[in-house]
């Protein structure tokens, strides 16, 4: 870890001295984002990069790797002090999987903070785009099972597979969920697959049920069926960037981090992804159309 | 502390002793993969080995070639072979796992077979020859008994790595020791993530135990020689 907090700096220092600051930063402090290993979070993480640095603040991104215990602990020794992150699943990483997180998004974030409190973070304003686990099915299968719902699913589905990350066989909206919510135990029948394997394997009929986010874009351009969720088992997953306190109190910075979030939404998002997943686009360069469009630079 | 509290009460929870996910399931198709992987890379290399070295021709570009097989990292052999299997028909789990093993399992099979046979005393060969062994015997009855306790030695260390390395497959949907390790990665549960570790490290070394009492008891003349030794000794001191 010292390693990298030493990297952190030395990417720090590198950044301020090739970037020409301008109006605000005077006293502007300089801001770290964390971004995990996914397509999603990457463009996230650049576009509150490129839309904080447009307001004058000195913003780097340090790349971390895919598990939220890297990131809380980077923001334990100061390598980042902002992460955009998914309201219900940092709650339930928080609280050791209590339970807690709902559908309900202001009651999710509320619950979050007084997590984060203790930490030294606080949650930001919670956007309206939402990233949550969605079960997919082939168009053959749908037809051929009858498949709308997670219900058709539990009633009808009993001799399906899934296929999924590993920690699908915990996650509180996964496997576990499916049994207590719609009484489908899917566990004896779950392949632990990498999150980009899903998908082939989905079209290699290898599975029947594959576990992606609502947010990739494969859903739409596989043309897969979603399953709803018309029990509300899923929980408010919006995206919600977390920040140190010091940041969160500065006044200015909280206002144009909240300025970004408001803009967000699911179906940006899939949109987006598509450019990243399938374009193969960068993702500076996605983020930079993104806030041109939106007004928020430029 | 809390780590290995954590392994013990997964150790004892008797849930996990049983059915596809329990821990003697999953060694037994760790076990599965592992021998497939090291019987294909022996049958792929050996042979090839000891005929290069019986004509003690091609050994050092052969090697090279093969090494390729150790330089490219195995997750990345899996990510290729992924593809191909799912679009052949291979599915998922155990196949698409066994061409990176054998990729690994091979070079130190071929290495030390190889040598062992090239590296036959001249002399001996020479004497066999001159006793009227025709090529052929020479590689099956003097070559390849002299070379076993070397080429036994690059099973074991073939087995170290595929034993080792056969937990990628949890990435793959193969249900053995990795998918512990996966999971108590992912799920952050460092009672899992313990229990595949030292499984397969038990594993491991039971495997490299085994071999170094065969390769032993392949070289029946070094025993003998300690007793020849011993019995001299008090000779040569009259």
């Amino acid at each position: 870890m010292a390693l990298l907090g030493t990297l952190a700096l030395v990417a720090t220092a590198c950044g301020s001295s090739s970037k020409s600051s301008t109006s605000s930063a005077a006293s502007a402090p300089a801001i770290t984002i964390g971004a995990q290993d996914f397509g999603e979070s990457a463009i996230l993480a650049q576009i509150y990069k490129q839309g904080l640095e447009d307001k004058g603040y000195k913003v780097d991104v340090q790349k971390l790797g895919g598990f939220r215990d890297l990131e809380v602990t980077a923001f334990d020794k100061k390598t980042i002090n902002f992460a955009p992150e998914y309201a219900a699943s940092m709650l339930e990483f928080l609280n050791g999987k209590k339970g807690e997180a709902s559908g309900d998004v202001d009651a999710t974030v509320t619950k979050l903070q007084t997590y984060l409190a203790p930490k030294g973070l606080v949650a930001t304003d919670a956007s309206k785009a939402v990233d949550t686990n969605a079960f997919v099915v082939t168009k053959a299968t749908a037809d051929k099972y009858g498949l709308k719902s997670l219900s058709d699913l539990a009633s009808k589905g009993q001799s399906l597979t899934l296929g999924g990350p590993a920690d699908c066989a915990t996650n509180a909206f996964c496997i576990p969920g499916l049994k207590s919510k719609y009484g489908l135990d899917l566990s004896a029948k779950f392949k632990s697959l990498e999150t980009g394997q899903v998908a082939p394997a989905l079209d290699a009929g290898q599975i029947d049920v594959a576990l992606l986010f609502s947010t990739d874009s494969t859903i739409k351009t596989k043309n897969y069926v979603l399953l709803t969720d018309d029990k509300s088992m899923l929980a408010a997953d919006n995206v919600v960037p977390v920040v140190t306190t010091d940041l969160g109190s500065n006044a200015d910075l909280a206002k144009a981090i909240n300025a970004i979030s408001a803009t967000l939404t699911t179906q940006k998002l899939i949109d987006m992804n598509e450019r990243y997943d399938v374009q193969k686009d960068d993702e500076a360069v996605i983020a930079k159309d993104y806030l041109t469009s939106e007004h928020l630079i430029g | 502390m809390g780590s290995l509290h954590a392994f013990f009460t997964f150790l004892g929870d008797g849930d996990h002793w049983v059915g596809p996910h329990g821990i003697p399931h999953r060694t037994y198709e760790h076990l599965r993969l592992s021998l497939t992987a090291i019987a294909i890379s022996a049958a792929i290399a050996m042979p090839l080995a000891a005929w290069l070295g019986h004509i003690r021709r091609g050994g050092v570009v052969a090697q090279w070639m093969l090494n390729i097989g150790r330089a490219v990292p195995s997750l990345a052999i899996l990510a290729i072979v992924f593809r191909v299997s799912l679009q052949w028909g291979f599915g998922l789990g155990f196949w698409p796992v066994v061409p990176a093993l054998v990729a690994l399992g091979i070079p130190p099979l071929f290495a030390n077979t190889y040598a062992g046979v090239a590296g036959v005393d001249p002399t001996v060969i020479e004497a066999a020859k001159g006793m009227g062994f025709r090529p052929g015997q020479v590689l099956t009855k003097v070559e390849i008994p002299n070379a076993l306790p070397l080429a036994l030695a690059g099973l074991r260390v073939a087995s170290l790595q595929v034993i080792a390395t056969a937990t990628l497959g949890a990435y793959v949907a193969f249900d053995a020791l990795g998918s512990f390790i996966n999971e108590g990665f992912r799920q952050q549960d460092p009672g899992k993530l313990l229990t595949g570790s030292v499984a397969v490290a038990l594993l491991a070394l039971a495997f490299d135990g085994g071999l170094g009492l065969a390769a032993r008891r392949a070289s029946p003349w070094r025993r003998i020689d300690r007793r020849v030794t011993t019995a001299d000794d008090p000779i040569e001191s009259v």
